[in-house]
């Protein structure tokens, strides 16, 4: 095993097999934004593998949106901004501050530009706080395809290329895993008697909990059971995507919309949830919203607006017309 | 003689409060239409005393009490209503009531536009604007105010146009500098308010309307249909009749008093509410960095509602 190359970072204890932390504090923080309601499950499992101790940002809040919208770039959308706050909950606390960076899995698999510019940001707007941040650069385009991008990664945390590849398997299970988990849950869920309504939007809006969750509670408290869209396998949803529309740009986006058309049948209206201004979601929801026929279709967008005033209106009114359809009101 | 039923149903917008008072057929037995000037609270106090002189309290009744609008909430809790509803569903309601055979609702108000699809008598579809308030009731104000005219006599001045002048209509800052350009530039007043009302219909269209399917008979409703010019606007794009109802203002009141008529709840209301001491305050909870904007409303010193917390932590002591 060679020398930790970072300080801090874990080292392994070769006897018994479990993690220390090197100092008191955590040797990585992860923000709890964007691509980690994605990419999450291995990125833990690939730390949690190599024996290196992480910590998370608390769960999504107003002050951490609002520390986020002094940071960010005034244009950028309101999940990045959500994510600058994330980043500002971690500085001093941890080592070194994750942010991988991703770019492509090949020349027709792109991410949205925010994550690949999303490290260099980070780190130029923290730059006065002396804060440490590692990244993992995948970018298939330019020949680091995941796999040797964690590789890669891995080593130059101080681990050898066959564990840092051995840990990249073992997370990329987990997360195939999980999703086949989220699959079946939400089969499940499609089951069941009842209102359905599917949720389509970004993992990292529909999760976080100041976002997103209001909307899913207020569905719950109305009774209504709630599918989403990023919930089925990605590459399945992708599939399906293709067939709809060959020329969807965003990867991301590509497997909401392939989830949307998977599920919109076993629904009675959907509901697509999008932080302003997005970009792909900009694009893929006027799709949807023109090629999709005959089922009501509610589109939200969320921005820093305080209240839930708007947002609770237009579901309430959305569900009442899907009650009056049903006949079920009136 | 017996004491019959009545169903009160109030609207209270961003502009304007509403209400209407009806029997089990749904004859109007009172109603009435007064700016809201951003006292909803004084509005209703205003609109039951007035009201109330239009009313024989001998002979009804008021045993439901329907309230929706923008300050839907508030306003419930205050006048103790049994049905508090959103009003695109009071709307729709209203209308297919009075107009059964309609199959489009449109609808633009102070601060929201709205579209409502019908199908035998159902609504089936609707889309509201986005975050984006352009081409609603406040951007004619302000471009009437700008015109140096009533937005009342809007529609009349744009009636004489026979040439509206084009005005950029994506957005309301985009569509004020164009208008300011179009001004100096010497396009004559009626052609520029002509432009101006083609320009909400046309803003309204493209995106409230968007990828909807617009059926004839159309039904135009909300302040801003009080427009003429507006209505002409839409006839011309849409190249149908556009009906514009007399009663078309009351909608949400008349929904809110059906829905209230169609639960079941009961109670009998009292006009002193009118008479009685309403305090709100807000205040921030503290209790996580959520920082939630409580607001809490007082009847003569009690508190009888809260709203606005997103958990247990934000919900105030019961005493003030």
């Amino acid at each position: 095993m060679q020398a930790n190359q970072i300080t801090g970072i874990a080292k392994k204890n070769e006897e018994e097999g479990i993690s220390l932390a090197v100092n008191s504090v955590p040797a990585v923080g992860i923000p709890r934004a964007m691509l980690y309601y994605r990419y999450g499950i291995l990125w833990e499992h690939f730390f949690q593998t190599l024996g290196v101790s992480t910590m998370l940002s608390p769960p999504g809040s107003r002050g951490i949106l609002e520390a986020g919208t002094k940071l960010a770039p005034d244009e950028s959308c309101l999940s990045m901004k959500m994510f600058m706050g994330h980043v500002d909950t971690l500085i001093g606390k941890c080592d070194s501050i994750f942010i991988p960076r991703y770019s492509n899995y090949g020349y027709t698999e792109l991410f949205c530009t925010r994550y690949e510019g999303i490290y260099d940001q980070a780190r130029n707007i923290f730059r006065a706080s002396g804060q440490r941040f590692i990244t993992c650069n995948i970018d298939a385009q330019n020949g680091s395809p995941e796999p040797k991008a964690f590789e890669q990664f891995g080593v130059e945390l101080g681990f050898s290329a066959r564990e840092s590849r051995h840990a990249w398997r073992e997370a990329s299970r987990a997360l195939k895993q999980h999703q086949k988990a989220e699959e079946h849950a939400q089969k499940e869920l499609a089951s069941r008697p009842g209102m359905k309504i599917l949720i389509a939007g970004h993992s990292y809006v529909l999760s976080d909990a100041y976002l997103g969750k209001p909307i899913l509670d207020y569905l719950d408290a109305a009774g209504t059971i709630s599918l989403r869209a990023d919930a089925p396998e990605p590459e399945t949803a992708r599939k399906v995507c293709a067939k709809f529309s060959p020329t969807c740009r965003w990867l991301v986006s590509e497997e909401i919309v392939g989830g949307v058309l998977m599920w919109k049948d076993q629904v009675d209206g959907i509901i697509l949830v999008s932080a302003f201004p997005c970009g792909p979601d900009s694009m893929t929801n006027e799709l949807l919203v023109r090629r999709i026929k005959g089922i009501p279709i509610l589109t939200l967008v969320l921005d820093t607006q305080s209240g839930m005033a708007g947002i609770e209106t237009r579901i309430e009114s959305f569900l009442d017309i899907i009650r009056f359809q049903k006949g079920e009101m009136g | 003689m017996n004491v019959r039923d009545a169903f009160l149903g109030i609207d209270v917008g961003s502009i304007s409060t509403k209400a209407v008072i009806i029997d089990e057929g749904n004859a109007i037995l009172a109603q009435e239409y007064i700016w809201t000037e951003g006292n909803p609270i004084g509005a209703v106090k205003k609109l039951l005393d007035l009201l109330e002189k239009q009313f024989d309290r001998e002979a009804w009744q008021i045993v439901g009490i329907g309230a929706t609008g923008s300050a839907r909430r508030l306003v419930g809790s205050i006048v103790g209503a049994t049905v508090v509803k959103n009003e695109i569903t009071a709307h729709a309601v209203g209308t297919t009531t009075f107009h059964p055979e309609v199959r489009t609702i449109l609808e633009i108000g102070g601060q929201d536009s709205k579209i409502i699809l019908v199908e035998n008598g159902i609504a089936v579809d609707y889309a509201m604007n986005t975050l984006c308030a352009a081409g609603t009731g406040a951007f004619l104000s302000s471009q009437a105010r700008r015109l140096g005219i009533d937005v009342e006599e809007m529609g009349q001045y744009a009636l004489q146009s026979t040439h509206p002048t084009m005005i950029a209509a994506r957005c309301t800052v985009f569509a004020e500098s164009d208008l300011v350009h179009k001004i100096q530039m010497g396009h004559p007043r009626e052609d520029i308010i002509a432009g101006v009302c083609r320009a909400v219909a046309s803003n309204y269209i493209n995106n409230v309307g968007k990828g909807k399917k617009i059926c004839s008979p159309v039904v135009f409703q909300g302040g801003v249909s009080k427009n003429v010019g507006v209505v002409r606007a839409f006839e011309d794009l849409l190249r149908c009749p556009v009906i514009v109802d007399d009663n078309g203002h009351l909608m949400g009141a008349m929904g809110a008093a059906i829905l209230a008529k169609r639960s079941l709840k009961r109670t009998l209301f009292d006009f002193s509410v009118k008479n009685m001491d309403f305090v709100t305050r807000d205040r921030n909870c503290g209790g996580c960095s959520n920082n939630c904007e409580v607001i809490c409303v007082y009847r003569n010193g009690d508190l009888i509602d809260f709203w606005g917390n997103r958990c247990e932590r934000g919900a105030p002591r019961t005493s003030p």
